[in-house]
């Protein structure tokens, strides 16, 4: 730990010593300022204790503190004996594991910048990354990721060695340049026979402000960009997030979104490790439902299309039980959508209605909830998108406290969040402790705060465009702040749309009301130097299945599902419904469904997977062209 | 094609016990074509046919022959409206001769003169039937049952044959020679067809349409030429080899259905 002048007065905050006044610098959690010093000092006090559990031939098994400090030691021990130097990058592209933390705690300990690669990314993506990046090492989860780097026609010679956590199908691999990591924690022990103290020293000879990650965004114009996010970045969204989110040392959790998203990557990572909570690795992406239910965290944060994901789930089943059962649900639901209306409106709840709810609680809801693994949940977040107001009263009505966070990778990831005795709907919160957020003239939202990041990588002039002249982040989103603080996205900047008439429209907002429909999951909104507006539409597969059969209309597979007329229309309604609520100007004249079902594979689609309008523009040329002509 | 289709089903959902093993399919069969559905154990494709020829009866949906409603009916009313289920694995009576087997198949005719012809049509189709004509079919080999089992079929003049898995068990050869007669059946005679299968290049190749079924569901359609050009029914049921630098790969690309 580094020594500093004078320390500044500190506070004890759900058992973490932080900084009394946030904000400031050096930024203190329990008297670290990097983030591999924080994790030492959690190795060191809790280190039998459970850090994670991963499940394995069915079974969740444990793994400790002590567990995870070894082998992130031998990872950063052997990417020394390996050649790597202080500031050089490693690259890790795998889903998410135990393995993943473990690099990167074993990469940033050694002095290196950790970066993460998404599993969707495509070969010439990789390419890419590793290239710009300057990478020197990469971890691989398993063949089929390996394959990929195999792909790039030079190899990425810049990529010194590859080190793959999964031997299966890779036995036959006979080349000094790939390792699997049971040898590389090998060779990180016999280097740390050598030099017992060496990622100790490593880790006190980092300052605050050196960099510490670099995380790729997927910009939605152009090669993506690599944000640089200091340890302090970090730290400071940790200290943040400490005050404004609910977790403390008996949190469980769930991780499952991609780590490479800085929404993620401080949920499942920095903020437990500031916590101490335990994470819990969800199999796969596909059994996210069920590793919810048998986890039952006590925090959980996800993109809306999960949440959205999980209410269309409760009402398949709820019209699939009993006609008892029906009834009871529509009653109970009824009762807590009147109790729902009357909190989220600050006003009192009636003493009879309190009761009612009380009774349903415990016939109904409560059972929801412990089937959906909810029944723990002090609170839900979501963030990364705009979330449906009606969803989220919908949530609070079966008793689930979902609120809204915003944030962006050049923030750390953590600007605003509604809190639980703070929470006003359709805003996306109050600005954290430490972090300031004001509206610039053009309607820009801006932010200060410790946790602003360093700049694009070798790239100046964006990061120069990022910042403004009084050194504030301009996040590129249009919005609102209330009188009292809480914050109000309505756009993006950059997609502002100025029609042939001149009008200027921001897309996002259309786009959003959209979204809350449960039959369309995305939607672009197009119009720029043309007559009027239109929109192309991704349809929600699961609920528009279901609409069609309920209603009989016989459909095959995705595309002729799209094309049925039945769909069509009841697009073209809800289209019309959403068309109320805006200006003439800003009416959808025509829209046209995308008729293949994307996956995040697809460029059209980022990892969370929302529509990129450039791609979306670009691929759908033909549907666009067939609506204005 | 603007004629109505022989047999549409719609939105068809079959349940076995709680499980619900159909999840809203949706199908035409045109006259005169052949129309194969392909997926992999466990899709649903044999409870469909059976939900088809009345074995089994549907929770939701509708199955439309010749533009009436058949579904939940009796199977012998369906079998009297000309459709014929040749079952999985033949199926066939084995203490009956091969003759008793086909006679059994007009057991709803009483034509005698044409009965006798369509056994000829089926003997001339199939001679090693009319070889063994006196032989008990327990006896016959595994393809000559099969035969057996779509000649007993064809005793009924179906308008519509539906057939389970016509390749199961039997040796490559004996699928081309089967598959071949089925062509010619479907040319020279104009049965319509609608098979299931797990082999997928025998069904490709024989059908004018097809349709992949996965977990209950339709999850692609079309002419069997664009079936077999799409890179999933490649690597996923045609066994296309997706080469690597390596030289061997055991990963496969996550299924789009494009």
């Amino acid at each position: 730990m580094n020594k500093y002048v004078t320390t500044p007065e500190q506070t004890v905050v759900r058992g973490v010593t932080v900084n009394a006044i946030p904000g400031q610098r050096p930024v203190l959690i329990d008297g670290c300022d990097t983030i591999p010093a924080l994790f030492r000092d959690r190795a060191r006090t809790y280190g039998p204790a459970t850090a994670h559990r991963e499940k394995k031939l069915g079974i969740w098994r444990s793994r400790s503190w002590n567990d995870y400090w070894n082998h992130a030691k031998w990872i950063g021990l052997a990417l020394h004996h390996l050649g790597l130097k202080r500031g050089e990058v490693v690259s890790i592209l795998s889903e998410d594991r135990k393995e993943w933390l473990y690099c990167d705690m074993g990469i940033q300990g050694i002095g290196g910048v950790s970066s993460g690669i998404y599993t969707t990314d495509s070969a010439s993506q990789l390419e890419y990354i590793l290239k710009d990046s300057d990478s020197r090492f990469l971890f691989v989860e398993n063949e089929e990721q390996l394959d990929k780097l195999l792909e790039i026609p030079d190899g990425a010679p810049g990529v010194s060695k590859v080190i793959y956590f999964e031997r299966e199908g890779l036995h036959e691999l006979n080349d000094p340049r790939f390792i699997f990591i049971d040898d590389l924690y090998e060779i990180g022990r016999a280097q740390e026979a050598e030099t017992p103290d060496l990622f100790d020293r490593a880790i006190d000879e980092t300052r605050p402000g050196d960099l510490a990650l670099l995380i790729y965004t997927s910009g939605t114009t152009g090669m993506p960009k690599g944000a640089m996010l200091s340890h302090e970045n970090i730290l400071a969204a940790c200290e943040s997030g400490l005050r404004a989110l609910p977790s403390d040392s008996d949190t469980e959790q769930l991780c499952f979104l991609p780590l490479c998203h800085i929404l993620e990557r401080d949920a499942s990572i920095y903020f437990p490790l500031t916590v101490r909570a335990t994470v819990n690795f969800a199999e796969s992406p596909e059994t996210v439902f069920d590793n919810l239910r048998e986890v039952s965290p006590h925090v959980f944060t996800a993109v809306p299309r999960v949440w959205e994901k999980i209410y269309s789930r409760v009402t398949i089943l709820a019209q699939d039980a009993t006609a008892i059962g029906r009834l009871a649900f529509r009653l109970s639901l009824r009762c807590g959508m009147k109790r729902a209306e009357a909190q989220l409106a600050g006003k009192p709840v009636p003493a009879l209605l309190a009761a009612e709810y009380w009774v349903w609680d415990i016939l109904v809801l409560r059972n929801l909830r412990r089937l959906l693994g909810l029944d723990r949940l002090r609170q839900g977040t979501s963030g990364a998108a705009p979330i449906s107001p009606a969803l989220l009263k919908w949530y609070h009505a079966i008793g689930v406290q979902l609120l809204e966070g915003y944030g962006m990778t050049e923030n750390a990831g953590l600007a605003s969040v509604n809190r639980l005795d703070a929470n006003r709907q359709g805003s996306v919160g109050q600005a954290v402790p430490g972090v300031e957020i004001r509206i610039a003239e053009d309607g820009e939202v801006q932010t200060y705060g410790l946790n602003n990041f360093m700049g694009y990588w070798r790239n100046e002039e964006k990061t120069a465009e990022t910042y403004t002249e009084d050194g504030w982040l301009r996040t590129g989103d249009v919005g609102e702040l209330d009188d009292q603080g809480f914050l109000r996205i309505t756009g993006r900047l950059k997609d502002i749309i100025i029609t042939a008439g001149g009008k200027n429209i921001t897309p996002a907002e259309i786009e959003s009301r959209l979204k809350f429909s449960h039959f369309i999951s995305d939607a672009v909104i197009i119009g720029d130097r043309r007559k009027f507006l239109t929109a192309l539409i991704m349809i929600d597969q699961e609920n528009v299945e279901k609409f069609a059969q309920d209603r009989k209309v016989p459909f095959s597979d995705f595309a002729s599902l799209c094309r049925a007329p039945e769909v069509v229309e009841m697009i073209r309604a809800e289209v019309e419904q959403v068309n109320r609520e805006f200006a003439r100007v800003e009416q959808i004249k025509d829209f046209r469904l995308i008729d293949v079902l994307l996956t995040a594979e697809d460029e059209e689609l980022t990892a969370t997977m929302k529509l990129r309008r450039s791609f979306v523009e670009k691929k759908h040329k033909a549907l666009i062209d067939d609506m204005y002509a | 094609m603007a004629e109505a289709p022989l047999l549409q089903i719609r939105n068809l959902e079959t349940y076995y016990g709680p499980i619900m093993a159909i999840r809203g399919v949706s199908l035409e069969v045109h006259t005169g074509r052949v129309v194969s559905v392909l997926g992999a154990n466990g899709a649903g494709k044999t409870t469909l046919l059976k939900t088809i020829s009345g074995i089994m009866d549907p929770e939701k949906g509708q199955i439309l022959f010749e533009g009436r409603e058949i579904q939940g009916r009796e199977p012998h009313h369906i079998v009297r409206a000309g459709i014929v289920h040749v079952p999985e694995g033949r199926e066939v009576f084995p203490l009956l001769t091969v003759e008793e087997n086909l006679a059994l198949g007009a057991y709803t005719r009483n034509d005698r003169a044409a009965i006798a012809h369509d056994r000829d049509l089926v003997f001339s189709y199939f001679p090693i039937l009319a070889e063994r004509r006196r032989q008990e079919a327990g006896t016959l080999s595994g393809g000559q049952q099969q035969m057996l089992a779509i000649g007993r079929g064809l005793m009924l003049r179906p308008r519509i044959m539906l057939l389970d898995e016509p390749s199961l068990g039997l040796s490559p050869l004996l699928v081309q020679e089967i598959f071949t007669i089925l062509r010619r059946l479907n040319r020279d005679v104009g049965v319509t067809m609608m098979l299931v299968e797990q082999n997928a290049k025998a069904a490709l190749d024989l059908a004018d349409d097809g349709y992949v079924m996965e977990l209950g569901r339709i999850v692609m359609s079309g002419t069997a030429s664009r079936l077999k050009e799409s890179e999933d029914i490649k690597n996923f049921y045609l066994g296309a080899h997706q080469a690597s630098e390596r030289g061997e790969r055991r990963w496969k690309k996550k299924k789009t259905w494009r």
